[in-house]
């Protein structure tokens, strides 16, 4: 009965409730009753939690103790003139790779899954 | 076969992306057994569910004549055009009131769905 204007009534859907801002870790949903109970994603992203905190943690990555090191090589420095052959920086290379694997295995399981600001996709090969 | 039984799992969960968001525990057998009533709830979920992207169908099962149950009554299932509507709305959706019922999302099966299995 399109005739004589719809009728006035209100939609069932109650208003959409604010969010709350603070956000779960992404292997808490399982607790919300969502998604993710695939145990295989949830183990990327509690590595994906423990890598991100090494990095920002500013602790040094590489803990051997001195000791148990081989000798220094000759250092190589980029063209900022850091140096780049250090167990420090391949340590945070390593981790970085590696956090950003697990970051585009997530996204392909889950498009829905949003990376962290800083994440750049993978360039592909040309 | 490992890989077979998780993707089973997570399909179960409906935790796997698909078109088709089924909402459960959203209407009663008893509203949807009076057509203006049932006209309504197509309509709220065509406002509710357009609002995340274009739908491509909205199917909600009835009881049948006699007030006998088929299967999924008392569920909404809304079809998207594509994945993006759909997980925008299954985030949405999940957890919002109709009618003083706290709805849940989740994916369902496209080939269920277009089958018009709605057992899931």
């Amino acid at each position: 009965d399109a005739g004589g204007g719809a009728r006035k009534r209100r939609s069932r859907w109650a208003d959409e409730e604010p969010k709350p801002v603070v956000q779960l870790p992404d292997f808490m949903k399982e607790f919300t009753g969502s998604m993710d109970l695939d145990p295989e994603v949830q183990a990327l992203n509690i590595r994906l939690l423990e890598i991100s905190r090494m990095l920002t943690s500013g602790l040094q990555l590489d803990d051997r103790p001195e000791g148990a090191r081989s000798p220094s090589p000759e250092p190589i420095y980029d063209n900022m003139g850091i140096r780049i052959n250090t167990r420090e920086f391949r340590a945070r290379e390593r981790l970085t790779t590696e956090r950003a694997d697990i970051i585009s295995q997530l996204i392909k399981r889950n498009p829905a899954f949003k990376p962290p600001p800083d994440y750049r996709p993978p360039k592909l090969q040309k | 076969q490992q890989q077979v039984a998780l993707q089973r799992l997570v399909f179960q969960a409906g935790a796997m992306p698909t078109k088709v968001v089924c909402l459960t525990q959203v209407v009663t057998a008893n509203e949807l057994r009076d057509n203006d009533e049932y006209e309504d709830i197509v309509e709220d979920m065509r406002g509710e569910g357009g609002k995340y992207g274009p739908l491509a169908s909205v199917v909600i099962p009835r009881p049948g004549p006699n007030g006998e149950l088929g299967p999924g009554v008392g569920k909404v299932f809304l079809e998207y055009s594509d994945l993006d509507g759909a997980s925008k709305a299954r985030a949405g959706l999940n957890g919002r009131k109709f009618g003083g019922n706290q709805v849940s999302a989740v994916f369902y099966p496209e080939n269920k769905f277009l089958q018009g299995d709605y057992d899931g």
